[in-house]
């Protein structure tokens, strides 16, 4: 089969009911269409509101490959700029965070309000009556914002945000709600690795639930050697799809796999974590007998919710894949904190520590396979990749929320991912067909 | 298998790590502040080691690293005192006393007896996956100064330090930056009591950081 990938902007051919076919994880021309196309054509993860608290606040971020600013400005309102100068293409910000009410370009000082306009050119008598200023703000993304989570598009056909997120706002919302009127902050450190590996392998990964037996022995058995059956995970041992845990379809390309009905008590199945015997015994102190639902909402929610095509939120920590390259791929895993006045700060004390021991003990198992799976798909002649598990064994059914849903292991969100990456490599970033 | 009576003193095997510490008993609101005092002192001015101090600690830090590169993760675990940290900062620009305080930040590693001994059983159950093939290390550590330093019955030793590591169908990786040795007595033999590894590209992302530093 002769497989033309980039002169035609149709890809139909390259996914197939079951299957899909290697040159998606491996070739740079569509890696290209896909930084274009995929981030930014649809309402793709930018920041946490938390990370920009106070006004005039900024962060630095990417949208697909283009470096952005997103920041609040003095009425607390959130924009996503272009990070390049209008003059000559400099990027204007070089922080990663700060606060501040004008980016001035290093080069040749023109500088910008943080919404965007161009606000001072120096020697400005130098343009004449061509020059328009008006014209030569920044470029600017959509953006709104749910719950904290800021998102940006270049297109400007897509439905608001809340609407698009469909039921993945409501499972935002069980995420968030744990611990009622609780507010979440990240600023608490990242745990970043890069994956010499395509950004989809990650997706994929994410909504997974054949792996977890397999790719994470070290894990399981480490665990079960030293403390017993019981703690942490033990619910991905044996056939997974006899349990309890189910995978659904949250439309535009989102998916979720939810384990919470395996959770009998969150505390007494979280994984070990340092400082575990103090925090407890003065968390039990302090709450009486709310001390159960406060030493719960140190472990994870039991819940992946995946936000195509950027955000993961997995236990208590938001990931955000952030691709390099065809090959490569970072992902920055954003540690979170719960600040509520009726929850003692004992409980982040934990959750700091508890936020480690995955990246320590199970992510890095993954993205080992994540690097051998970009290995061997660099082999052409072994052409498709599987996505079609439990696609006709009956097994699936309309779950909570109208979702499609069907069991852990059911490849489901990969036929979801496709569908929707399908949509959006074929039009163009602003909306309307290419 | 015979069993060791001081452990401490002549040695671990796996079995023994399995069930040597399965609680987390003693890192607590007052361990965290000890941590955040000790990131004070390592700023202070060091003074270069004398002979006895060398014979003491700079041998003991150069067979820890010895030990690490022959893989011997068992006999490293009998360095440290029985309410260890083994810490790597997650940020850079230290010192920075909000962002360097593991209490409040997330950190590549921070492993109290318990989870060391959990990374040593992890690293030799054979199926996971980031260390198969494994990683091979080889440590270099110099610039050692000893600081000054309020607590009683401690010592604290600051080095410079060169990690390269080598896993098969992987390029070498190159790690630097400083260590920072905290020593105690404990039955009569020096411990590590506390070790932090500040890497220059802490805040960096990682490929892959399951071997120790
Ligand atoms: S490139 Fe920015 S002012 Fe010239
Ligand atoms: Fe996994």
């Amino acid at each position: 089969m002769n497989i033309i990938t980039t002169s035609e902007s149709s890809f139909g051919h390259l996914i197939e009911e079951g299957r899909v076919h290697r040159t998606l994880y491996t070739d740079t021309d569509i890696f290209r269409l896909e930084m274009s196309r995929v981030f930014g054509g649809t309402w793709t993860y930018l920041a946490h509101a938390s990370e920009l608290p106070k006004p005039n606040d900024f962060v630095r971020k990417k949208l697909g490959l283009r470096p952005v600013i997103i920041t609040r400005d003095r009425e607390g309102k959130f924009h996503g700029l272009l990070n390049r100068c209008t003059h000559r293409g400099a990027t204007i910000c070089r922080q990663d965070e700060g606060n501040a009410r004008r980016f001035t370009c290093p080069y040749h000082n023109w500088s910008f309000t943080n919404t965007g306009e161009l606000a001072a050119v120096p020697l400005e008598e130098g343009y004449g009556p061509s020059f328009k200023k008006e014209e030569l703000g920044l470029g600017k993304l959509r953006v709104e914002s749910y719950r904290g989570f800021i998102f940006g598009t270049l297109n400007k056909e897509l439905p608001d945000l809340k609407t698009h997120l469909g039921p993945s706002a409501e499972l935002l919302d069980e995420w968030l709600d744990r611990w009622p009127g609780a507010e979440l902050q990240l600023r608490r450190g990242q745990t970043r690795f890069t994956c010499a590996g395509n950004w989809k392998l990650i997706y994929d990964n994410a909504a997974d639930g054949y792996h977890p037996g397999y790719s994470h022995a070290s894990l399981l058995r480490m665990r079960k050697d030293r403390y017993g059956g019981g703690v942490d995970m033990q619910w991905a041992l044996g056939n997974v799809d006899e349990g309890l845990q189910t995978v659904s379809d949250c439309g535009n390309g989102g998916t979720f796999i939810d384990q919470r009905a395996e959770i009998i008590r969150y505390w007494d199945q979280s994984a070990p974590m340092p400082g575990e015997g103090p925090y407890e015994r003065i968390i039990s102190e302090k709450m009486g007998d709310k001390a159960d639902a406060a030493l719960d909402v140190v472990m994870g929610s039991g819940m992946n919710i995946n936000i195509f095509p950027n955000l993961l939120i997995i236990g208590n920590q938001i990931q955000v894949i952030e691709p390099q390259s065809v090959n490569k791929t970072n992902i920055n895993w954003y540690a979170t904190a719960l600040v509520a006045d009726d929850l003692p700060d004992e409980v982040n004390s934990l959750r700091m520590r508890l936020q480690e021991d995955f990246p320590s003990f199970g992510e890095p198992d993954d993205l080992a396979n994540f690097e051998e799976c970009q290995a061997g798909l660099e082999i052409e002649e072994v052409e498709w990749i599987q996505t079609g598990r439990h696609m006709d064994t009956g097994k699936e059914y309309i779950g909570a929320k109208g979702m499609l849903s069907g069991p852990v292991s059911d490849e489901l969100p990969l036929r979801v991912f496709w569908k929707e990456w399908q949509k959006r490599i074929e039009q163009g970033n602003t909306g309307g067909t290419k | 298998m015979s069993i060791n009576t001081n452990l401490i003193k002549d040695g671990f095997t796996l079995e023994d790590i399995l069930r040597d510490t399965l609680e987390s008993n003693y890192i607590d609101d007052s361990y965290y502040a000890k941590l955040r005092n000790d990131m004070d002192e390592w700023e202070g001015k060091g003074t270069v080691l004398n002979e006895e101090e060398r014979q003491a600690y700079e041998s003991l830090i150069i067979h820890e690293n010895w030990l690490l590169d022959r893989r011997a993760f068992e006999q490293w675990y009998q360095l440290y005192s029985r309410e260890c940290v083994y810490w790597v900062p997650a940020v850079g620009e230290l010192p920075d006393a909000e962002r360097a305080d593991p209490q409040r930040q997330v950190t590549i590693a921070f492993d109290d007896r318990r989870r060391m001994g959990d990374r040593i059983v992890w690293l030799r159950t054979g199926v996971a996956y980031s260390q198969l093939p494994p990683s091979y290390t080889s440590h270099v550590s110099a610039s050692f100064v000893r600081l000054p330093t309020e607590k009683e019955g401690e010592i604290k030793i600051r080095s410079q330090f060169i990690v390269q590591e080598m896993r098969g169908g992987h390029a070498i990786q190159t790690f630097s930056g400083w260590m920072g040795h905290v020593f105690v007595e404990e039955g009569g033999v020096i411990k590590i009591d506390r070790k932090v590894v500040c890497l220059l590209d802490a805040p960096r992302n990682h490929h892959n950081l399951t071997f120790l530093l």
